[in-house]
Protein backbone atom coordinates (compact mmCIF):
# COMPACT_ATOMS: atom_id res chain seq x y z
CA UNK A 1 0.00 0.00 0.00
CA UNK A 2 1.17 3.97 -0.81
CA UNK A 3 0.56 5.46 2.65
CA UNK A 4 1.65 9.25 3.35
CA UNK A 5 2.80 10.52 6.99
CA UNK A 6 2.11 14.06 8.39
CA UNK A 7 4.91 14.42 10.78
CA UNK A 8 7.96 12.66 11.50
CA UNK A 9 7.81 12.76 15.65
CA UNK A 10 7.98 10.09 18.00
CA UNK A 11 4.49 8.40 16.53
CA UNK A 12 5.73 9.38 13.12
CA UNK A 13 8.42 7.93 12.99
CA UNK A 14 7.95 4.92 14.96
CA UNK A 15 4.88 4.43 12.55
CA UNK A 16 7.03 4.71 9.74
CA UNK A 17 9.39 2.09 10.57
CA UNK A 18 6.75 -0.07 10.89
CA UNK A 19 4.90 0.64 7.62
CA UNK A 20 7.91 0.10 5.76
CA UNK A 21 9.18 -3.29 7.49
CA UNK A 22 5.90 -4.23 6.62
CA UNK A 23 6.59 -3.40 2.86
CA UNK A 24 4.54 -0.77 2.10
CA UNK A 25 5.59 2.04 0.08
CA UNK A 26 6.20 5.36 2.61
CA UNK A 27 6.50 9.16 2.22
CA UNK A 28 7.19 11.22 4.90
CA UNK A 29 6.12 15.47 5.02
CA UNK A 30 7.83 16.91 8.10
CA UNK A 31 7.93 20.68 8.61
CA UNK A 32 10.60 21.14 10.91
CA UNK A 33 13.77 21.00 8.41
CA UNK A 34 16.40 19.80 10.96
CA UNK A 35 13.89 16.58 12.39
CA UNK A 36 13.50 15.42 8.50
CA UNK A 37 17.09 15.98 8.13
CA UNK A 38 17.60 13.41 10.92
CA UNK A 39 14.87 11.52 10.16
CA UNK A 40 15.82 10.93 6.24
CA UNK A 41 19.64 9.92 7.67
CA UNK A 42 17.93 6.86 8.97
CA UNK A 43 15.32 6.06 6.67
CA UNK A 44 16.37 7.65 3.47
CA UNK A 45 14.60 9.88 0.89
CA UNK A 46 10.77 8.77 1.58
CA UNK A 47 11.57 11.68 3.82
CA UNK A 48 10.56 15.11 2.59
CA UNK A 49 10.84 18.61 4.38
CA UNK A 50 7.76 20.53 3.64
CA UNK A 51 4.50 21.31 4.90
CA UNK A 52 1.49 18.52 4.29
CA UNK A 53 -1.45 20.83 4.94
CA UNK A 54 -0.21 22.83 1.79
CA UNK A 55 -1.96 21.35 -1.44
CA UNK A 56 0.95 21.70 -3.73
CA UNK A 57 3.35 19.78 -1.14
CA UNK A 58 0.62 17.10 -0.89
CA UNK A 59 0.44 16.54 -4.83
CA UNK A 60 3.81 16.46 -4.85
CA UNK A 61 4.42 13.50 -2.99
CA UNK A 62 2.39 11.83 -4.89
CA UNK A 63 -1.49 12.32 -2.97
CA UNK A 64 -3.57 11.64 -5.98
CA UNK A 65 -2.33 7.84 -6.17
CA UNK A 66 -2.40 7.49 -2.10
CA UNK A 67 -3.78 4.76 -0.29
CA UNK A 68 -3.82 5.40 2.94
CA UNK A 69 -2.91 9.40 4.99
CA UNK A 70 -1.85 9.46 8.70
CA UNK A 71 -1.50 12.68 10.28
CA UNK A 72 0.62 12.22 13.57
CA UNK A 73 1.98 15.66 14.79
CA UNK A 74 0.69 17.29 18.23
CA UNK A 75 -1.44 19.70 16.59
CA UNK A 76 -5.42 18.96 15.80
CA UNK A 77 -5.44 22.01 13.51
CA UNK A 78 -2.73 20.52 11.18
CA UNK A 79 -3.87 16.89 11.59
CA UNK A 80 -7.27 17.93 10.60
CA UNK A 81 -6.28 20.54 7.82
CA UNK A 82 -4.34 17.70 6.13
CA UNK A 83 -6.90 15.14 6.45
CA UNK A 84 -9.31 17.51 4.71
CA UNK A 85 -6.82 18.38 1.89
CA UNK A 86 -5.72 15.02 1.33
CA UNK A 87 -9.68 13.97 1.52
CA UNK A 88 -11.46 16.46 -1.07
CA UNK A 89 -8.76 17.25 -2.89
CA UNK A 90 -6.87 13.93 -3.58
CA UNK A 91 -9.48 11.55 -2.70
CA UNK A 92 -7.50 9.95 -0.76
CA UNK A 93 -9.91 7.05 -0.02
CA UNK A 94 -8.83 6.48 4.28
CA UNK A 95 -7.73 8.97 6.54
CA UNK A 96 -6.23 8.80 9.93
CA UNK A 97 -5.47 11.39 12.58
CA UNK A 98 -4.22 11.43 15.63
CA UNK A 99 -5.91 13.92 17.81
CA UNK A 100 -4.75 15.58 20.96
CA UNK A 101 -8.03 17.28 22.23
CA UNK A 102 -10.50 14.44 22.99
CA UNK A 103 -13.29 17.28 22.74
CA UNK A 104 -12.64 16.95 18.74
CA UNK A 105 -12.84 13.26 18.11
CA UNK A 106 -16.74 14.09 17.08
CA UNK A 107 -15.79 16.77 15.02
CA UNK A 108 -12.97 15.40 13.09
CA UNK A 109 -15.28 12.34 12.44
CA UNK A 110 -18.13 14.58 11.25
CA UNK A 111 -15.58 16.11 8.94
CA UNK A 112 -15.13 13.06 7.17
CA UNK A 113 -11.66 12.13 8.87
CA UNK A 114 -12.20 8.18 8.75
CA UNK A 115 -10.43 7.06 12.32
CA UNK A 116 -9.26 9.15 14.63
CA UNK A 117 -6.82 8.22 17.58
CA UNK A 118 -7.08 10.02 20.81
CA UNK A 119 -3.58 9.91 22.20
CA UNK A 120 -5.11 11.88 25.78
CA UNK A 121 -7.93 9.75 26.02
CA UNK A 122 -5.65 6.25 25.24
CA UNK A 123 -2.89 7.43 28.03
CA UNK A 124 -6.13 8.59 30.45
CA UNK A 125 -7.74 4.95 30.11
CA UNK A 126 -4.47 3.05 30.86
CA UNK A 127 -3.61 5.28 33.88
CA UNK A 128 -6.87 4.85 34.81
CA UNK A 129 -6.82 1.15 35.06
CA UNK A 130 -3.78 1.33 37.04
CA UNK A 131 -4.74 3.37 39.54
CA UNK A 132 -6.28 1.21 42.88
CA UNK A 133 -10.06 1.66 44.06
CA UNK A 134 -10.23 2.05 40.23
CA UNK A 135 -12.89 4.54 38.12
CA UNK A 136 -14.75 3.84 35.05
CA UNK A 137 -12.32 2.65 32.22
CA UNK A 138 -12.40 3.66 28.54
CA UNK A 139 -11.88 0.86 26.34
CA UNK A 140 -12.83 1.87 23.09
CA UNK A 141 -14.59 4.56 21.56
CA UNK A 142 -17.99 3.89 19.16
CA UNK A 143 -19.36 5.67 16.25
CA UNK A 144 -17.08 8.80 16.94
CA UNK A 145 -17.18 8.94 20.60
CA UNK A 146 -21.27 8.82 20.36
CA UNK A 147 -21.01 6.07 22.01
CA UNK A 148 -18.17 4.20 23.95
CA UNK A 149 -16.92 0.48 25.60
CA UNK A 150 -16.16 1.11 29.10
CA UNK A 151 -15.27 -1.41 32.04
CA UNK A 152 -16.10 -0.91 35.70
CA UNK A 153 -14.99 -3.51 38.78
CA UNK A 154 -17.52 -4.03 40.78
CA UNK A 155 -16.40 -3.10 44.39
CA UNK A 156 -17.44 -4.37 47.91
CA UNK A 157 -20.34 -3.00 49.55
CA UNK A 158 -21.76 -1.80 45.63
CA UNK A 159 -25.70 -2.12 45.52
CA UNK A 160 -25.73 -4.34 42.35
CA UNK A 161 -24.06 -7.12 44.29
CA UNK A 162 -26.63 -9.98 44.08
CA UNK A 163 -28.66 -8.29 41.48
CA UNK A 164 -29.89 -9.88 38.35
CA UNK A 165 -29.65 -7.85 34.98
CA UNK A 166 -33.63 -6.24 35.31
CA UNK A 167 -32.78 -5.13 38.75
CA UNK A 168 -29.48 -3.01 38.66
CA UNK A 169 -31.03 0.21 37.50
CA UNK A 170 -29.36 0.53 34.78
CA UNK A 171 -29.49 4.17 33.31
CA UNK A 172 -31.42 4.71 29.66
CA UNK A 173 -29.02 4.03 26.67
CA UNK A 174 -26.28 1.59 29.03
CA UNK A 175 -26.18 -1.95 28.34
CA UNK A 176 -24.04 -4.24 29.72
CA UNK A 177 -22.28 -6.60 27.19
CA UNK A 178 -20.19 -9.01 29.41
CA UNK A 179 -18.67 -10.18 33.29
CA UNK A 180 -15.28 -10.85 33.55
CA UNK A 181 -15.45 -12.81 37.11
CA UNK A 182 -12.16 -12.55 39.32
CA UNK A 183 -11.12 -16.11 38.46
CA UNK A 184 -10.93 -15.07 34.69
CA UNK A 185 -14.25 -16.40 33.54
CA UNK A 186 -16.60 -14.87 30.27
CA UNK A 187 -20.17 -14.80 31.40
CA UNK A 188 -22.26 -13.20 28.56
CA UNK A 189 -25.03 -10.97 30.51
CA UNK A 190 -28.53 -12.88 30.63
CA UNK A 191 -31.36 -12.99 33.00
CA UNK A 192 -30.20 -15.48 35.21
CA UNK A 193 -26.45 -13.87 35.55
CA UNK A 194 -26.53 -12.20 39.39
CA UNK A 195 -23.53 -9.63 39.74
CA UNK A 196 -20.75 -10.58 42.46
CA UNK A 197 -17.80 -8.57 44.18
CA UNK A 198 -14.63 -8.02 42.10
CA UNK A 199 -16.52 -9.11 38.78
CA UNK A 200 -15.19 -6.63 35.65
CA UNK A 201 -18.32 -5.71 33.98
CA UNK A 202 -17.87 -4.63 30.06
CA UNK A 203 -20.97 -2.02 28.85
CA UNK A 204 -21.37 0.04 26.27
CA UNK A 205 -22.54 3.72 27.51
CA UNK A 206 -22.36 7.46 25.78
CA UNK A 207 -20.28 9.17 27.44
CA UNK A 208 -22.77 11.53 29.85
CA UNK A 209 -24.08 8.66 30.80
CA UNK A 210 -21.22 7.13 32.37
CA UNK A 211 -21.54 9.07 35.70
CA UNK A 212 -24.97 7.12 36.66
CA UNK A 213 -23.53 3.74 35.00
CA UNK A 214 -20.65 4.06 37.51
CA UNK A 215 -23.40 4.78 40.25
CA UNK A 216 -25.94 2.14 39.63
CA UNK A 217 -22.32 -0.56 39.35
CA UNK A 218 -20.67 0.51 42.57
CA UNK A 219 -23.08 2.96 44.68
CA UNK A 220 -20.10 5.98 44.43
CA UNK A 221 -20.64 8.91 43.52
CA UNK B 1 -29.01 46.09 17.19
CA UNK B 2 -25.70 45.63 18.49
CA UNK B 3 -24.14 41.80 17.78
CA UNK B 4 -21.88 39.83 19.80
CA UNK B 5 -18.89 38.64 17.98
CA UNK B 6 -15.56 36.78 18.82
CA UNK B 7 -12.10 37.18 17.12
CA UNK B 8 -9.30 34.69 16.92
CA UNK B 9 -6.11 36.34 16.68
CA UNK B 10 -5.33 40.13 17.38
CA UNK B 11 -2.74 40.56 14.43
CA UNK B 12 -2.92 43.22 12.43
CA UNK B 13 -6.10 42.51 10.45
CA UNK B 14 -7.60 41.06 14.03
CA UNK B 15 -7.27 43.95 15.39
CA UNK B 16 -8.00 46.52 13.06
CA UNK B 17 -11.37 44.27 12.41
CA UNK B 18 -11.76 43.91 15.95
CA UNK B 19 -11.67 47.82 16.32
CA UNK B 20 -13.82 48.29 13.55
CA UNK B 21 -16.72 46.35 15.25
CA UNK B 22 -16.28 48.00 18.74
CA UNK B 23 -16.72 51.61 17.14
CA UNK B 24 -19.88 50.52 15.47
CA UNK B 25 -21.33 49.45 18.90
CA UNK B 26 -20.78 45.64 18.68
CA UNK B 27 -19.67 43.42 21.80
CA UNK B 28 -16.71 42.31 20.67
CA UNK B 29 -14.81 39.46 22.52
CA UNK B 30 -11.32 39.15 20.89
CA UNK B 31 -8.84 36.29 21.81
CA UNK B 32 -4.99 35.68 21.17
CA UNK B 33 -2.33 33.14 22.14
CA UNK B 34 -0.05 35.76 23.33
CA UNK B 35 -1.22 38.86 25.47
CA UNK B 36 1.77 40.69 24.02
CA UNK B 37 -1.09 41.48 21.07
CA UNK B 38 -3.27 42.95 23.04
CA UNK B 39 -1.26 46.36 22.48
CA UNK B 40 -2.68 46.81 19.12
CA UNK B 41 -5.34 48.03 20.78
CA UNK B 42 -6.91 50.90 23.35
CA UNK B 43 -9.35 49.72 25.86
CA UNK B 44 -13.61 49.93 25.68
CA UNK B 45 -16.04 48.72 27.50
CA UNK B 46 -17.35 46.55 24.49
CA UNK B 47 -13.93 45.02 23.86
CA UNK B 48 -12.91 42.10 25.57
CA UNK B 49 -9.26 40.71 25.38
CA UNK B 50 -8.92 37.23 26.39
CA UNK B 51 -5.53 34.80 26.55
CA UNK B 52 -6.41 31.75 25.28
CA UNK B 53 -6.00 28.93 22.78
CA UNK B 54 -8.37 29.14 19.99
CA UNK B 55 -7.81 25.42 18.66
CA UNK B 56 -9.55 24.63 22.30
CA UNK B 57 -13.13 23.71 22.51
CA UNK B 58 -13.19 24.23 26.18
CA UNK B 59 -11.12 27.18 25.99
CA UNK B 60 -13.27 28.92 23.45
CA UNK B 61 -16.52 27.83 25.73
CA UNK B 62 -14.79 29.11 28.68
CA UNK B 63 -14.18 32.66 26.95
CA UNK B 64 -17.76 32.56 26.12
CA UNK B 65 -18.08 31.35 22.27
CA UNK B 66 -22.38 29.79 23.12
CA UNK B 67 -23.48 33.23 23.37
CA UNK B 68 -21.86 35.16 20.28
CA UNK B 69 -23.89 35.78 17.37
CA UNK B 70 -20.81 35.67 14.79
CA UNK B 71 -17.05 34.29 14.86
CA UNK B 72 -14.03 35.21 12.85
CA UNK B 73 -11.32 33.32 12.80
CA UNK B 74 -7.98 35.69 11.48
CA UNK B 75 -5.07 34.46 12.91
CA UNK B 76 -1.86 33.91 10.45
CA UNK B 77 -2.38 30.59 10.30
CA UNK B 78 -4.80 28.90 7.62
CA UNK B 79 -4.78 25.31 9.77
CA UNK B 80 -5.71 26.90 13.17
CA UNK B 81 -8.29 29.38 11.88
CA UNK B 82 -9.75 26.46 9.79
CA UNK B 83 -10.25 24.43 12.81
CA UNK B 84 -11.45 27.13 15.03
CA UNK B 85 -13.92 28.07 12.33
CA UNK B 86 -15.46 24.31 12.07
CA UNK B 87 -15.06 24.33 15.70
CA UNK B 88 -17.69 27.02 16.03
CA UNK B 89 -19.72 26.52 12.79
CA UNK B 90 -20.33 22.51 13.67
CA UNK B 91 -19.55 22.17 17.52
CA UNK B 92 -21.46 25.24 18.59
CA UNK B 93 -23.70 26.02 15.85
CA UNK B 94 -22.27 29.52 15.40
CA UNK B 95 -24.53 31.42 12.64
CA UNK B 96 -22.37 33.36 11.42
CA UNK B 97 -18.81 32.47 10.51
CA UNK B 98 -15.84 33.66 8.94
CA UNK B 99 -12.43 32.50 8.34
CA UNK B 100 -9.46 33.43 7.33
CA UNK B 101 -7.48 30.86 4.68
CA UNK B 102 -4.21 32.50 2.62
CA UNK B 103 -3.57 29.79 0.84
CA UNK B 104 -6.00 29.98 -2.55
CA UNK B 105 -6.20 25.99 -2.80
CA UNK B 106 -6.98 25.36 0.13
CA UNK B 107 -9.37 28.66 -0.06
CA UNK B 108 -11.55 26.79 -2.71
CA UNK B 109 -12.19 23.67 -0.90
CA UNK B 110 -13.19 25.22 2.35
CA UNK B 111 -15.56 27.53 0.43
CA UNK B 112 -16.93 23.90 -1.29
CA UNK B 113 -17.39 22.59 2.23
CA UNK B 114 -19.15 25.51 3.14
CA UNK B 115 -17.31 27.66 5.15
CA UNK B 116 -17.66 31.36 4.26
CA UNK B 117 -13.63 31.98 3.45
CA UNK B 118 -12.19 35.61 3.31
CA UNK B 119 -8.24 35.36 1.25
CA UNK B 120 -5.66 38.60 2.22
CA UNK B 121 -3.53 37.55 -0.98
CA UNK B 122 -6.65 36.98 -3.02
CA UNK B 123 -8.20 40.37 -1.57
CA UNK B 124 -5.18 42.61 -2.52
CA UNK B 125 -4.51 41.26 -5.98
CA UNK B 126 -8.12 42.23 -6.97
CA UNK B 127 -7.25 45.58 -5.17
CA UNK B 128 -3.83 46.05 -7.23
CA UNK B 129 -5.58 45.23 -10.39
CA UNK B 130 -8.72 47.12 -9.76
CA UNK B 131 -5.92 50.43 -9.21
CA UNK B 132 -4.02 49.42 -12.28
CA UNK B 133 -7.48 49.47 -13.84
CA UNK B 134 -7.51 46.01 -15.73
Amino acid sequence: MFVIVIGCGKIGYQLSRALLAADHEVVILERDSHRAAQAADELGSIVISSDGTEPAVLSEAGASRCQLLITTTGQDATNLVACQVAKHSFRVPQTIAVVTDPDHVSLFKQLGVDVTISTTELILSHIEEEIPGGSLVHLLPLQGAASGIVCVRIPAGSPAIGLALDDIGLPTGTSLAAVVTKDGEIKMMGDELLLEQDDEVVAITPPDREALLWKALTGGG
Amino acid sequence: MPRNVMILGCGRVGAMVAKALAAEGDDVIIIDRDADNFRRLNEAPNLHMLVADGTSSEELRRCGIEKVDAFISLTAQDTVNALAAQVAQLSFSIPAVICRINDPTRRAMYDELGLRTVSPPQVLTDLVLEALGT
